[in-house]
């Protein structure tokens, strides 16, 4: 039980917004939203997670897969605004460091 | 065996179907509901463990029998004054689960995170066979309030 909405701002940076839980089922639709946007030529993606509930490890495997499709295209892919049970299992993974949670989307790339 | 007095229970019988997930999500919510003095920390916690061994289950289930509706699972998760206590059964294919044996793999990897988070978040998590069922134990240890 997911929505996703995908939205390319004015400086052409995709903006994707997972509403809900994101698991094993909802991650597909991820993994293929941002693959899309990649393809598609945004190549400097935020996906923010103010609104994720829930994020099992599959939604970890789609920000991954993604992260690493936008660097081979020559951009990258950040997060921004995650919710409390969202952090946990950045931290609880390690992988913190390797998505740095930024404030908010419009200044997720800003650095 | 469950520790302490009972303040609330759910169980859910469905096909070891990615569909499953949702339903006992939603049931897991609907009891965090009627046992409010759950902590919020051990409500994420065992919710994260329980998600990726229903997880886990699921796509066994698809790997090992091709998707298979004949693989059915069920989920009981037990709320006490001290603990919060899920057992799976399913009666897929026999696993081979060394739980002694799981790591987090490359940051890279896009998979195989699943059970490590659940060892992580979890304070007892057990896989056995049992009379032809996998078997899976998972128990969080309440804090106190």
């Amino acid at each position: 039980m997911m929505e996703l909405d995908v939205r390319t701002d004015e400086r052409g940076i995709g903006v994707v917004v997972p509403r809900g839980r994101l698991n094993m089922v909802s991650a597909r639709s991820l993994r293929d939203a941002l693959d899309t946007l990649v393809n598609d030529g945004t190549h400097r993606i935020v996906v923010d997670l103010a609104e994720t509930t829930f994020m099992d490890s599959s939604g970890l495997g789609a920000l991954i897969a993604g992260l690493k499709t936008a660097r081979q295209a020559g951009g990258d892919l950040r997060i921004a605004r995650p919710t409390p049970a969202v952090t946990t299992v950045f931290e609880l993974t390690n992988l913190d460091k390797v998505l740095r949670p930024r404030e908010s989307a419009e200044a997720a790339f800003d650095d | 065996m469950t520790e302490g007095h009972e303040l609330g229970r759910l169980q859910v019988n469905g096909h070891a179907q990615p569909e499953v997930l949702d339903e006992v999500h939603t049931e897991l919510e609907q009891l965090w509901e009627t046992t409010s003095e759950v902590s919020m920390r051990d409500r994420m916690r065992f919710e994260m463990g329980l998600m990726e061994i229903v997880g886990n289950v699921v796509e066994h289930a698809y790997r090992l029998d091709q998707g298979s509706a004949a693989r059915v699972l069920s989920v009981s998760v037990t709320v006490t004054d001290t603990e919060v206590r899920g057992v799976l059964a399913d009666n897929g294919l026999p696993v081979e689960v060394d739980l002694g044996d799981v790591t987090l793999p490359d940051p890279e990897a896009e998979s195989g995170r699943g059970l490590a988070m659940a060892l992580a978040s979890l304070d007892h998590l057990e896989h056995a066979r049992i009379a032809g069922c996998n078997r899976w134990t998972l128990v969080c240890e309440r804090s106190a309030p």
